[in-house]
């Protein structure tokens, strides 16, 4: 029954590693002056928390019930549209940053009560292929709603300045983003291991029908699971529109780095989805710099590299911020 | 026996098209302390599974403390006073002592809390903030046991309580069960071995491939070893 186990300290040295890794380039690089380079590390760190934040609710939806959500990145385009919609009619920017992922927790939680959850109980393809074939739905109903095109949509004045960060000078959207998006992170820690709610779901991810056993409604346990996952798409789909533009297929775009993240984060980790997205971000960032035309593959070959020395992924064996 | 706090009637319980229990009945009375016996495989399991609804009975009443409870989600069965002890202890490995107690507060007040559970089991207070990975197969028997009580629950499903563990850990176990049948707490205990259970069991049913064969009193059969034997199968014989 006592299980040894090695791979939490392997796990925690390679967290070491890799943090200070991330420390020594980012002294070097800031050192060096060089304000390109220390502006494409920036850039990718607000990279890498959108990836993590997407990554964190694919993970939390993947680690309780076993659903590869798909549709994740048509939840942050419908967020994105919904704020579109809403300033565009002339409501506060900060209004719709909170409400418009709000709508698409209830259409979230919709779709989770009526589509998957009778899939809960069937093998992970069924759940795969119903949200992949919604994902494709929702794409021509947005292409049918607000057209194939991007449509504008800009941060709010207050936010379009630059701030001066001393060495450098950084757009105040981005630095909002990636405070919102760190205090996001934090706020998912805190809930996950200072509430009884969130000792709830992470004893649901380790054995979920033990749970219920103890008089907790598993059910419930997964509906706010899914709300909670899709609540960060939202935000993070409101923000992303703010940055990267809005179109059908916007969301979906960073779906993909964002299970490159899961993969090299280590599945059934959270604390994995966090590290992953960073590099993830850097990567990308920094090969831009570099070699342009591989930015786009930077990601892949960093999963090639990762999974051959670590095939479970970083830090594939721990818990829960466990 | 019509203020039982356990009737069950004409259980049969599938899985998928194989049929495990066929017209199970049993009933366990308030503060009683039941013996569920039987060889591997034969249904032991499924019974009490059957009874918190974790693996739903296909026919069938369920009544608990009169109120028909099959086809009820576990969760409610639960909060109604059932308390599961399952086999192979089932810890939250990655949670703690006190965390493990935590989860099974779901809101059903009485006499024990979690306070009240580590000062019955000292151990655990110990143990309180280890990973219940980390804890021995005795220490994990404890804390399953704790968890269910912190529940509140009028009956304890026990599920081979004494599996994987040393004679002395054993008796250890067997005497915190003791403890609680004489707190009132009613048991339904499942056991591979049989005299072990019988020595606090009031009655006991036997299980053979599906069916009840035995239903008595626990001393009776305690007393006939050569039956025990017979019944378990220990050696070849028809029943």
């Amino acid at each position: 029954m006592q299980t040894a186990r090695p791979g939490s300290t392997i796990a925690l040295r390679l967290a070491a590693i890799v943090v200070g890794l991330g420390a020594l380039l980012a002294i070097v690089f800031l050192l060096s002056k060089n304000g390109q380079v220390s502006t494409q590390l920036f850039n990718g760190l607000v990279l890498g928390a959108f990836y993590a934040i997407v990554a964190l609710g694919l993970s939390l939806i993947m680690n309780l019930t076993g659903t590869i959500n798909m549709a994740h990145g048509s939840f942050m385009t419908l967020s994105g549209y919904l704020a579109f919609a809403m300033v565009s009619r002339g409501t506060n920017f900060w209004f719709a940053l909170i409400v418009a992922p709000l709508m698409t927790v209830i259409v979230g939680v919709l779709v989770e009560r009526t589509l998957i959850r009778p899939l809960y109980q069937k093998e992970p393809i069924y759940s795969l292929l119903l949200t992949f074939g919604l994902s494709l739905m929702a794409e021509e109903i947005y292409h049918i709603i607000w057209g194939a095109n991007g449509v504008p949509f800009s941060p709010p004045p207050s936010l379009a300045g630059t701030v001066g960060l001393g060495f450098m000078s950084f757009p105040a959207f981005r630095l909002f983003i990636a405070l919102v998006l760190l205090l996001m992170i934090a706020a998912i820690a805190l809930f996950l291991t200072r509430t009884r709610f969130g000792l709830r779901l992470r004893a649901a991810v380790q054995d979920s029908e033990m749970i219920a056993a103890l008089g907790t409604n598993t059910q419930v346990l997964y509906m706010v699971n899914f709300a909670l996952g899709i609540f960060l798409a939202g935000v993070a789909g409101v923000l992303a529109a703010g940055l990267l533009g809005l179109n059908p297929t916007s969301g979906n775009t960073l779906l993909m780095p964002a299970f490159v993240t899961v993969i090299i984060g280590g599945m059934g980790s959270l604390f994995g989805s966090i590290v992953g997205g960073v590099l993830v971000g850097l990567a990308t960032s920094l090969t831009t710099l570099w070699i342009p035309a591989a930015s786009e593959v930077a990601m892949y070959a960093l999963m090639a590299i990762v999974l051959t020395i670590r095939p479970r992924g970083l830090f594939g064996e721990e818990g829960l911020f466990g | 026996m019509s203020s039982a706090l356990l009737e069950v009637e004409n259980l049969n319980t599938n899985y998928g098209k194989i049929s495990i229990l066929r017209d199970v009945s049993l009933t366990v009375g308030a503060g009683e302390v039941v013996a569920l016996l039987g060889l591997n495989g034969a249904g032991k399991t499924t019974t009490l599974r059957s009874i918190l609804g974790l693996t739903p009975p296909r026919s069938g009443s369920i009544r608990f403390e009169g109120q028909e409870v099959a086809g009820r989600a576990p969760y409610q069965i639960a909060r109604l006073g059932v308390g599961y002890v399952p086999e192979g202890r089932r810890m939250f490995k990655d949670l703690t002592t006190i965390e493990n107690l935590q989860l099974a507060e779901n809101g059903r007040a009485g006499e024990w809390t979690i306070a009240r559970v580590l000062e019955h089991l000292p151990k655990l207070a110990e143990l309180r903030n280890r990973k219940a990975g980390r804890l021995s197969g005795g220490e994990q028997e404890m804390l399953a046991i704790g968890r269910a009580l912190v529940s509140n629950p009028r009956l304890l499903l026990v599920d081979e309580p004494s599996q994987g563990l040393g004679p002395l850990i054993v008796e250890e176990v067997y005497k915190i069960l003791g403890e609680l049948k004489a707190h009132g707490v009613a048991i339904l205990l499942v056991e591979q071995n049989a005299l072990l259970a019988l020595k606090i069991a009031d009655r006991a049913y036997v299980l053979d491939c599906c069916k009840l064969v035995y239903s008595g009193s626990a001393a009776d059969l305690r007393a006939d070893r050569e039956r025990v034997r017979t019944l378990m199968g220990l050696t070849e014989v028809t029943v």
